[in-house]
């Protein structure tokens, strides 16, 4: 389950000039001119809900609605400037894969490497190499550095070391398809499968097709703020309704 | 003493990482020589090589009483472990931002895995070392050293060493990611601190001044200490002993302090 409680993120957007001589130097050149106020900027301001064991809760919102920000938060990358939240369990955050694979070592050595980086324990990852390998097709290759792999290889690799966790909350940023078809089809079901399996989903998609599939829930995020939650028919149409200024079409009409 | 647990099992958990960022950084530091591995221990010889050449033939520094091979070795050997411990611990935090913003793992892990990584390759340059210590001098003049029961410190002031340096790393780390000039200016800092010590001098050549004011000088009690030991057989004064602790604990307090306080506005600048 994961609890977030008044949750607010707060980004500072002159962050980059602070600090410099440059500006030092224009400011005394330019006396009249106080310095600007410190601009911020809420990423994510009160939000608050409460997610379930086994909920999968779908994040919907356009760009630079706090969607990514809020998975982060989440996830621990980031924490909040105000408020907190609670997670129980094991997170296996799928926001981006294949963090700190090192392009001069071999597949064998960044398996380990990335599964640690994971959160992964050496007997978990001595026990599930074999099917990360398996999954990801790539036994031919497992002592190819991985600088002399195509970028697709590098997505398959990255995908199953990702997925071979069971865990107890999982963060989707997007249902991830890499590779050639067949690996798509099956990095797909394979997170379907995951979704699916009972665990507690956070799931992020601009796809409202796949979050009225997949979500018991919705939560549409605008500016920062919580503009609607609840029931996933609902709050798809008037988001889409919103955004698009028609309402949505009933599936298989286009 | 439950915050002392609650470290020591997280210091756990994420051991099986700390060795794989140690062992990532062996295996791309040599990946691509013909030599290899071998380089951890033939680099240290060949700089002993280069600096027994340059400061005891050419410059014909000496030591009174001493030998100096060992006088000048046991103090590059502890300096070049601190300067390239503290400097790459310093740089492990921004380079290591990509990781961060993408998955949570304490920050701390990254300039202590820095400093145990380069503490291994210490441990290795301590082999030659000791051949120096065994194989030179002149028995004749009293000037070959000996091993003696007061080695049994050595690990001692090692350690004071490495948390003093661990320390460093946190503290410089977290200050850089606000102020990346400070990269340039430890560089200096370092050039300045290794003239300050005496690695290669004997601080019988400074005024009076200077001399005291050395006590103060962390990497001067460190030298020191180990110097009583493998060059004079005796033990190191109560003074210097606690000086490494006073310096070990009390860097690794401010360190992890200012880190600890830091790290969850580091995202901020990634």
């Amino acid at each position: 389950m994961i609890d977030i409680k008044k949750v607010g993120m707060k980004f500072d957007l002159g962050i980059e000039k602070n600090f410099s001589f440059k500006q030092l130097f224009v400011d005394t050149l330019t006396p009249g001119k106080k310095k600007k106020k410190k601009e911020y900027f809420w990423a994510l301001e009160d939000i608050t809900f409460h997610i379930n064991k086994g909920e999968v809760i779908g994040l919907i919102g356009s760009n630079g609605a706090g969607k990514s920000t809020l998975l982060k938060v989440v996830s621990g990358v980031m924490k909040p400037t105000k408020g907190k939240v609670e997670t129980h369990g094991v997170i296996a955050p799928m926001i981006e894969l294949g963090a700190g694979f090192d392009s001069e070592l071999t597949a064998r050595e960044n398996i380990y490497l990335n599964g640690a980086i994971l959160g992964y324990q050496k007997d978990f990852l001595d026990q599930k190499f074999d099917e990360i390998v398996e999954f990801s097709e790539l036994r031919d290759f497992l002592d190819v550095p991985v600088r002399n792999f195509s970028s697709g290889m590098v997505a398959k690799l990255a995908f199953s070391i990702a997925t071979v966790v069971e865990p107890e909350i999982l963060i989707v940023d997007e249902i991830l398809s890499v590779g050639d078809i067949k690996f798509q089809e099956k990095s797909r079901n394979k997170m379907m499968e995951m979704i699916k399996g009972g665990t507690t989903v956070l799931y992020v998609s601009h796809s409202l097709d796949s979050i009225k599939e997949l979500c018991n829930r919705v939560v549409w995020l605008d500016h920062g703020h919580i503009r609607m939650m609840g029931d996933t028919k609902k709050v798809c149409n008037a988001y889409y309704q919103e955004q698009m200024g028609v309402p949505m079409k009933q599936k298989g009409n286009i | 003493m439950q915050a002392f647990k609650n470290i020591m099992a997280n210091f756990k958990h994420y051991s099986f990482l700390m060795r794989q960022l140690i062992s990532r950084d062996f295996k791309v530091k040599y990946k691509r020589s013909v030599l290899g591995i071998l380089w951890s221990l033939l680099y240290p010889v060949l700089m002993m090589a280069v600096m027994a050449i340059v400061f005891s033939k050419m410059f014909r520094f000496q030591v009174e009483g001493v030998n100096y091979l060992v006088y000048l070795m046991t103090g590059l050997v502890m300096f070049n472990y601190f300067s390239e411990a503290s400097n790459s611990a310093m740089t492990s935090v921004v380079s290591n931002f990509s990781l961060m913003t993408k998955v949570y793992i304490p920050k701390y892990i990254f300039p202590v895995a820095k400093c145990l990584f380069v503490g291994i390759n210490f441990v290795l340059s301590l082999i030659p070392l000791l051949v120096i210590i065994l194989f030179t001098g002149n028995p004749a003049e009293g000037t070959r050293c000996v091993i003696n029961g007061w080695y049994l410190l050595l690990p001692y002031v090692f350690i004071c060493m490495f948390l003093f340096t661990i320390g460093l790393g946190l503290f410089l780390s977290c200050i850089s990611v606000f102020f990346r000039d400070m990269f340039y200016i430890y560089g200096i800092i370092l050039m300045i601190w290794n003239y300050l010590t005496p690695v290669f001098y004997d601080v019988s050549i400074l005024s009076d001044k200077i001399r005291f004011l050395m006590k103060f000088n962390p990497l001067y009690v460190f030298i020191t200490s180990a110097r009583e030991i493998i060059l004079y057989n005796r033990c190191p004064s109560t003074e210097l002993l606690l000086g490494c602790l006073f310096f070990a604990l009390g860097m690794l307090l401010i360190g992890a302090v200012v880190f600890k306080k830091n790290q969850d506005k580091f995202i901020y600048y990634a």
